[in-house]
């Protein structure tokens, strides 16, 4: 089982579960004191050491779910006509009705009762399944009637021994390494791997060879068998789909958004928006944990004297060295005018997506947007959620040709007064001013004020000054002049931001 | 961990059918989850961080596993600031002047009869660090943990008040049951190793570091079940129609969109509000009288008295 594990621990890996070698050695202890007996148990302890925090709980909990799924085989599987080879196994026939007291006595409770590992997997719904299949069980069949399997396969289908085949087809399917599959399509090509080492041409050429038989007894065993294959089959086809979910839905997921983060934000096709979303979140999450709250010590407030005597000793008690209690959080200001013209507006939303999303590291922002006209739509994100804020946005701002000179003006009147030598303004537009005068000196009473202004200009650069762009021009008087089509370049942009604002 | 380090009490702690058993006898009722996770924490020796809203029980569990395993409970209580002078330890730096004064002739008896500097430096040397020894060290809660012989339950509660250096601090503690003072060395745990439980409201994220190294548990607002079962416990002599209404209406408010939603706490202060009040059964005035048991904020009283007729029909209905 120490293989499964492992194989789990890969599984949440693709899942986006960052899981350390640490605590996968920590998972193996705790499969060490709780046991693989009970599946919500397993379920709660594993999650205690492998998932980290809410989002990878949720992860945690689908992976798992989609990973032990102890009930593949029972929940399907018909009620078994019981045959002779029932009887020649009686072990089998013992557990099912200590099975069915431990059932009985506690209904809808896991299963504490002390059977054999095997049986314990299973969970409340096929134990259903165990008692349906145990009182249809008796059907007399006079054991003349069918022969018995020649062939490796069919004498195991035909056992029924449902534990015994989901290991043979879980082993084979390792043998077939299906943690490696990668497309859909693939899922015909293992299943037919994994029936082939089973051995399933020798139990073909039976099948063949019973249909064609005479005695009553072997045409019976053949239908038998052939019915068992074909289950065989589908149970093997939803195993490799199952796992072709944990193994190979992720890996493509994670395909798909490595190609979002470096192609240009325009030509991305509108159905991939909620992944750009769950992108966005993503990044923002990495750079809120890489850039937490730092704080100043300040030099006011109260004296810490044992520290500061502390701090002293080293000057023989001399009082030389101040400390003090209070620290001061620097909290920096973020002022975004973002163009929502046509052209630009796909970018801005993202942009203000992004911005919004880092809350937690930069509190302070202040949104403005504009076409012309310029207006503050801070509070339609502190009233909204992102997509509903961002498409207000849009529509309210959105019409009309691009004009900087009068935007740069609107700022000054509603905002300018709050920028101090502490705020950064990030301007996010193509700098296309449709040949009206481009105001430099406006820009340049901004970058007098704040501590940095930063152009994000989502055209690549070589189209920048070409036609009607004033890229140039306004360039001279920002701090900072980036290219930023796509998520990747507007990822390095933020993080650059949160690493001198915060 | 080996068998020795086992504090006595750990009968109650061979499976977890045992502790979910032993925490229901000291009246904590929890889901399956939290008794695994407790059972993990003793057996494996990692500290866990409690994650959930406020209110739903995660110090209340830390207090209960150290009344059930007999240990002493060392609480330190984050906030901002807090730094290892108040968490680990502390030199009595007010004893240390002291001695040094009452020491002073000591001092030149002993360097007295030196002829040169050096010698006088030579002969200090030889008694080294009198003044930073164990006997002029404050023991923080840290500390203190680490002293107890028989261990403890250490809470650490809040954390994610505290600062991210303070985080950093904790974290030699945490994975290795040891503290290092400078002028001292490396002390480690006297006893068993003490049971860390951090508990946290999401206030801001906890560090990757210190995630590592802990158990993850997040109790979430318990069903409706789960928390009759708590109330019946915690408020035994309420009547069980009372604490079905009661329970059903607490659920029916955490579905509403409130600044603060009501937590397992505000639901055992109301029952015991009602039990007080000799209410049998829940009406709608009653309730109108009670609430502000239930909500801390006017803005939410203000919100749920409106809808309070639909809010009891809804009660009504889901018994």
């Amino acid at each position: 089982m120490d293989g499964a594990l492992t194989r789990f621990v890969r599984a949440l890996r693709m899942a986006d579960v960052r899981v350390s070698t640490a605590e996968t050695l920590d998972a193996f202890r705790v499969v060490d004191l709780v046991g693989w007996q009970d599946r919500e148990r397993l379920r709660h302890g594993l999650a205690a050491v492998l998932a980290k925090s809410t989002d990878e709980a949720n992860a945690f909990d689908a992976c798992f779910e989609q990973f032990f799924r102890f009930d593949d085989f029972d929940a399907g599987a018909q009620p078994a006509p019981v045959d002779d080879e029932t009887q020649a196994y009686p072990t089998g026939n013992e557990t099912l009705p200590t099975n069915d007291q431990a059932d009985g006595s506690m209904p809808g409770d896991s299963q504490s009762g002390g059977n054999g590992v095997d049986h314990r997997e299973s969970n409340d719904l096929d134990a259903g399944d165990h008692d349906r299949a145990s009182t249809a069980a008796p059907v007399p069949l006079d054991p003349v009637d069918i022969s018995s399997p020649s062939s490796p396969l069919g004498r195991q289908l035909m056992a029924d021994d449902r534990t015994a085949l989901s290991i043979a087809i879980s082993s084979a399917a390792r043998q077939h390494r299906i943690e490696d599959i990668k497309i859909f399509t693939q899922q015909g090509l293992y299943t037919r791997r994994i029936m082939d080492t089973m051995g399933r041409p020798a139990l073909i050429d039976e099948i063949i060879g019973l249909e064609a038989a005479h005695r009553p007894a072997d045409q019976r065993l053949g239908d038998e068998l052939r019915r068992r294959h074909d289950r065989l089959r589908q149970q093997i086809r939803d195993y490799v789909e199952g796992q072709f979910f944990i193994h190979a839905d992720a890996r493509g997921e994670r395909l798909r958004m490595q190609m979002l983060r470096t192609t240009r934000i325009g030509n991305i096709p509108a159905h991939n928006d909620h992944l750009m979303r769950r992108m966005i979140e993503r990044m923002a999450r990495q750079l809120i944990a890489a850039h937490t709250r730092k704080r100043r010590i300040t030099r006011r407030g109260t004296l810490d004297v044992p520290r500061m005597i502390r701090k002293n000793m080293r000057h023989d008690a001399h009082l030389i060295e101040l400390a003090w209690k209070s620290k001061r959080i620097d909290k920096p200001r973020v002022f975004v005018l973002c163009d929502v013209s046509g052209s630009v507006a796909y970018y801005a939303r993202f942009m203000l997506m992004f911005l919004y999303s880092l809350g937690e590291v930069l509190p302070r922002v202040r949104a403005f947007a504009f076409c012309s006209e310029l207006a503050e739509v801070t509070d339609l994100f502190r009233t909204y959620d992102l997509d509903e804020a961002s498409r207000r946005t849009l529509a309210e701002h959105g019409q009309g040709g691009t004009d900087y000179a009068t935007a740069f003006a609107d700022f000054e009147r509603i905002a300018l007064d709050d920028v101090d030598r502490r705020s950064t303004v990030l301007i996010l537009g193509d700098a296309r001013n449709n040949h009206g005068d481009p105001r430099t000196d406006l820009l340049r009473k901004i970058y007098d004020r704040s501590q940095r202004v930063i152009w994000l200009n989502p055209e690549p650069r070589a189209a920048w000054d070409s036609g009607d762009s004033e890229m140039g021009r306004y360039a001279a008087h920002c701090h900072q002049v980036n290219a930023c089509g796509s998520l990747a370049q507007l990822d390095r942009v933020v993080s650059d931001l949160l690493r001198r604002v915060s | 961990m080996t068998e020795s380090l086992i504090p006595p009490a750990a009968d109650t702690m061979t499976s977890v059918d045992q502790v979910v058993a032993a925490l229901q006898q000291h009246r904590y009722i929890g889901s399956n989850r939290i008794a695994t996770v407790v059972y993990l924490a003793f057996h494996l020796r990692k500290p866990v961080l409690v994650e959930g809203p406020p209110g739903v029980g995660k110090t209340e569990l830390a207090k209960t596993t150290a009344r059930m395993l007999g240990l002493p409970l060392i609480r330190l209580q984050c906030y901002e600031g807090l730094d290892e002078a108040k968490a680990l330890y502390e030199w009595k730096y007010g004893k240390q002047l002291l001695y040094i004064q009452m020491l002073k002739e000591k001092l030149d008896d002993v360097l007295g009869s030196a002829a040169t500097l050096s010698e006088s430096v030579q002969r200090l040397h030889q008694h080294d660090d009198v003044f930073f020894s164990e006997d002029f060290l404050e023991p923080r809660p840290l500390l203190k943990a680490l002293r107890e012989t028989k261990g403890s339950v250490l809470l650490l509660d809040e954390i994610d008040k505290s600062d991210e250096e303070f985080e950093s601090l904790l974290l030699e503690m945490l994975s290795d049951y040891q503290i290092t003072i400078p002028e001292i060395g490396t002390i480690g745990a006297a006893g068993p190793p003490p049971i860390v439980f951090l508990t946290s409201n999401n206030t801001r994220e906890v560090s990757d570091a210190l995630k590592r190294r802990c158990l993850h548990l997040y109790i979430p607002f318990p069903d409706a079940k789960l928390e009759q079962q708590i109330i019946q416990t915690r408020v035994p002599e309420i009547t069980a129609e009372l604490r079905r209404q009661l329970v059903a209406f607490v659920q029916a408010l955490r579905e509403m969109d409130l600044r603060k939603t009501p937590a397992i706490s505000e639901t055992i202060d109301w029952a015991r509000t009602l039990l007080l009040l000799n209410i049998d059964v829940l009406d709608a005035d009653w309730v109108a009288d009670t609430l502000n048991v239930l909500l801390k904020f006017q803005d939410d009283i203000d919100r749920v008295e409106p809808q309070l007729a639909t809010l009891m029909r809804r009660v009504a209905a889901r018994g």
